[in-house]
């Protein structure tokens, strides 16, 4: 390259600083002079029956065409009761609090449709929407249609999903305690005393105890009816209670759903099915706070995972919850 | 005066020329040192560190011990009550695990010396359940001249 071509470079790089320095000029958003309307899905995670799906469904219209007459949510397929639309339009104050403000009357809701009728003269409101997930929406998709009427005649829909709605089950906070309500049933995700035990032991799949044993670390544990006795000390089973469980033990598997903690951790159906129980034990000893146990039942019905929401040791007890999947 | 103007032309033709036959020269003494030396350069990296069979480097260090021994359950947390006795001469590690620990699934992990190996490889669960028959793990040093079989030995905690 000759020499007079190298003056030419500072001129090329002072082109493109000017150009690349050059900013758009910021003009404000021109407001719409029409209804319009806007929702998110505030829950994550995999939508399981009897729980909710929330969502924030926001609508406005200029002050000056009217005000907002109704709200109205249409699901697919009707949620189970304690479905609900807000009446309280929610903003957030300066601590970071959501505050209501009640804009209509509480919701009515008919088959699939959930309704709110404004009563106070506003022109802009966010209302939440709970859906409970009913049981006929068990591993079919769920959509939903939001809706909006103004008082000048203009109306505004919004649709969301689909979500599909998970095929596990769900249970929450059972206390386990130590020689009392203390076997557990996956099948009936639930805990029985002896004599519950003794009228369904074909139910029962672990049993949970408390030890404290000098030399030892027991503790906590949830054991198979047919493990070795060592696991079982001082226990004695109902007749005809012998399933053998297949588990194991986990740790840092916080699942939101279940612990109801700050982890975004979630368990959904796919994990029950990629399970590989070969070769598991059927006894888990020293189960702590927090940790967590895969199980599978003896006749491969059911997998569940069982997390330890908190242990007493005075009182000998376990608090769990429970998601359970059902296989083919 | 248009004479010397011509002469002037006519050096600074010359000297332009003769710079552009000084960088040619240049360019040939140059090009083949660099030649020269790449071609050292990759005859010396390639014969002094070989790998071996996994894509190791083999060195020439011919230490050959296990520096730590742990031990994790199927939750990947220890298993085991106390730290791991580790005898480099007796090539033995012993380790006691909680009462109730599943022997059948097991991740051990090796900490060995500066690059040593083992053999054979750890892919996944061992099952340890087998007490009479402890399991053994071949160190092989950085070299891979000297090889030293360590045997794991289990114990359950018992009650007291």
């Amino acid at each position: 390259m000759q020499r007079k071509y190298y003056s030419l470079i500072p001129i090329m790089f002072l082109i493109v600083f000017l150009f690349a320095c050059q900013e758009d000029e910021y003009s404000l958003p021109e407001p719409g002079t029409e209804l319009q309307n806007d929702a998110i899905k505030r829950t994550l995670g995999p939508n399981v029956v009897g729980l909710n799906l929330e969502f924030a469904y926001a609508m406005a219209l200029p002050q000056d065409e009217g005000k907002i007459v109704s709200a109205e949510v249409e699901a697919s397929i009707a949620g189970a009761a304690g479905t609900y639309l807000e009446n309280k339009s929610y903003y957030t104050n300066g601590s970071g609090d959501d505050i209501g403000v009640v804009v209509g009357g509480p919701s009515a809701t008919t088959g699939k449709t959930t309704v709110v009728t404004f009563t106070k003269d506003t022109c802009a409101a966010t209302l939440r929407y709970y859906y409970v997930i009913p049981e006929e929406a068990r591993g079919n998709e769920v959509t939903f249609t939001f809706s909006a009427k103004a008082s000048n005649g203009e109306s505004v829909s919004y649709n969301m999903g689909p979500y599909a709605v998970a095929n596990m089950d769900l249970k929450l906070d059972l206390v386990a305690t130590d020689g009392a309500a203390c076997y557990l049933s996956i099948a009936d995700m639930a805990l029985y005393d002896a004599a519950g035990a003794a009228a369904n032991p074909d139910k029962i799949d672990l049993v949970y105890l408390y030890r404290s044993i000098s030399g030892i670390t027991f503790a906590h544990a949830l054991v198979s009816p047919a493990a070795e006795s060592q696991y079982l000390p001082g226990v004695n089973l109902p007749s005809g209670v012998n399933n053998s469980t297949k588990q194991m033990k986990a740790w840092d598997l916080r699942d939101q759903q279940l612990a109801r903690l700050q982890y975004g951790v979630f368990i959904d159906d796919l994990d029950f099915q990629e399970l590989d129980f070969a070769g598991a034990p059927n006894f888990a000893i020293n189960m702590k706070a927090e940790s967590g146990l895969w199980v599978e039942t003896e006749d491969g019905k059911y997998r569940a995972y069982i997390f330890v929401n908190g242990v007493n040791n005075s009182n000998k007890n376990m608090t769990l919850s429970i998601k359970r999947y059902q296989m083919n | 005066m248009k004479i010397s103007i011509k002469r002037e032309q006519g050096s600074v033709l010359v000297e332009a020329l003769s710079n552009r036959i000084n960088f040619l020269e240049m360019r040939k003494y140059l090009i083949i040192p660099s030649v020269i030396i790449m071609f050292i350069l990759g005859w010396v990296g390639c014969s002094d560190f070989p790998v071996d069979e996994d894509g190791l480097l083999i060195t020439e260090r011919a230490e050959c011990y296990v520096s730590n021994f742990e031990l994790l359950g199927a939750d990947f947390q220890t298993v085991r009550t106390q730290n791991a006795v580790i005898d480099t001469t007796a090539q033995t590690i012993g380790v006691e695990v909680f009462f109730g620990t599943d022997l059948k699934n097991l991740y051990p992990q090796f900490s060995l010396v500066t690059d040593a190996k083992l053999d054979p490889k750890i892919t996944g669960k061992v099952d340890f359940s087998d007490l009479a028959n402890p399991k053994q793990w071949t160190v092989v040093s950085g070299n891979r001249q000297v090889r030293k079989t360590y045997t794991v030995f289990i114990t359950v905690q018992q009650q007291q």
